[in-house]
């Protein structure tokens, strides 16, 4: 693997995590304020170019790549955002759910893998 | 996690159309980006050469689906539970192969899908609770 296509595989994997947490932010305010305010638009619109960006460069990378090769990397994704979420979002995480994020990202990577 | 609507309107339903939306959408966009494969483009890598497929078109329209389920979803499960648990496509993947392609499945394989499934039970289990709780 290039140089070249780990970094794409980073900069995927970094905006699909930065998506998730800030269309969860967005959504969460929504029980208080509503839908019809800018700051939720503009965080509704940032999370879907980050999606977008994931987006594309997955596809570009597909062409080059099995997907099997390439969803060892996107199980890592379960592990990032359970612990941004806790970091950034302030969610309750317990051991329980570490744990169990952990095994299913270790066990994303096994199975495509294999 | 709030109390949430019931239904059509239940956020689990939707994490689970999520979830069926996203599983069909992944085989699409493999063979729709394989069947206009142009290593040479200079465009390549950042996949627009996709969009000569119709099967991509399908998927983006899956896609979009899939996301309006999933913002619904965010709106009343933590992250910290619905994105572990949206993950059990990658493992609907091997098993649907499986199954119904009669493909083999490496012993490896089966323990990724073990470790997934006990990982899938230990998020899962605060939910019960809560869902007792409603």
């Amino acid at each position: 693997m290039s140089f070249l296509a780990f970094f794409f595989i980073v900069v995927s994997l970094l905006s699909f995590v930065a998506a998730q947490l800030i269309l969860k932010r967005a959504m969460a305010a929504t029980t208080r304020s509503g839908f019809r305010n800018v700051r939720f638009v503009a965080k509704v619109t940032s999370g879907i170019v980050l999606m977008t960006i994931s987006f594309f460069l997955t596809l570009g990378l597909l062409q080059r790549f099995d997907l099997s090769y390439l969803y060892p990397f996107q199980g890592l994704s379960v592990i990032f955002i359970t612990l941004m979420a806790a970091v950034v979002l302030k969610e309750r995480l317990n051991l329980r759910l570490t744990i169990g994020a952990l095994l299913i990202s270790v066990g994303i990577v096994l199975v495509s893998l294999s | 996690m709030q109390n949430r609507p019931s239904g059509f309107c239940n956020p689990w339903l939707q994490l689970v159309l999520s979830v069926a939306c996203v599983l069909l959408s992944e085989f699409l966009l493999k063979r729709g980006a394989t069947e206009v494969a142009d290593a040479d483009s200079a465009w390549s890598w950042v996949g627009i050469n996709g969009l000569a497929s119709s099967l991509v078109w399908w998927a983006i329209l899956l896609i979009i689906a899939s996301f309006m389920s999933w913002l619904y979803v965010l709106r009343y499960i933590p992250l910290t539970i619905a994105f572990p648990l949206s993950r059990v496509v990658d493992i609907l993947v091997p098993l649907g192969c499986w199954i119904f392609l009669g493909e083999m499945i490496s012993p490896l394989r089966w323990c990724g899908i073990a470790l997934v499934v006990l990982g899938l039970g230990l998020v899962a289990k605060p939910i019960a609770q809560i869902e007792e709780r409603l």
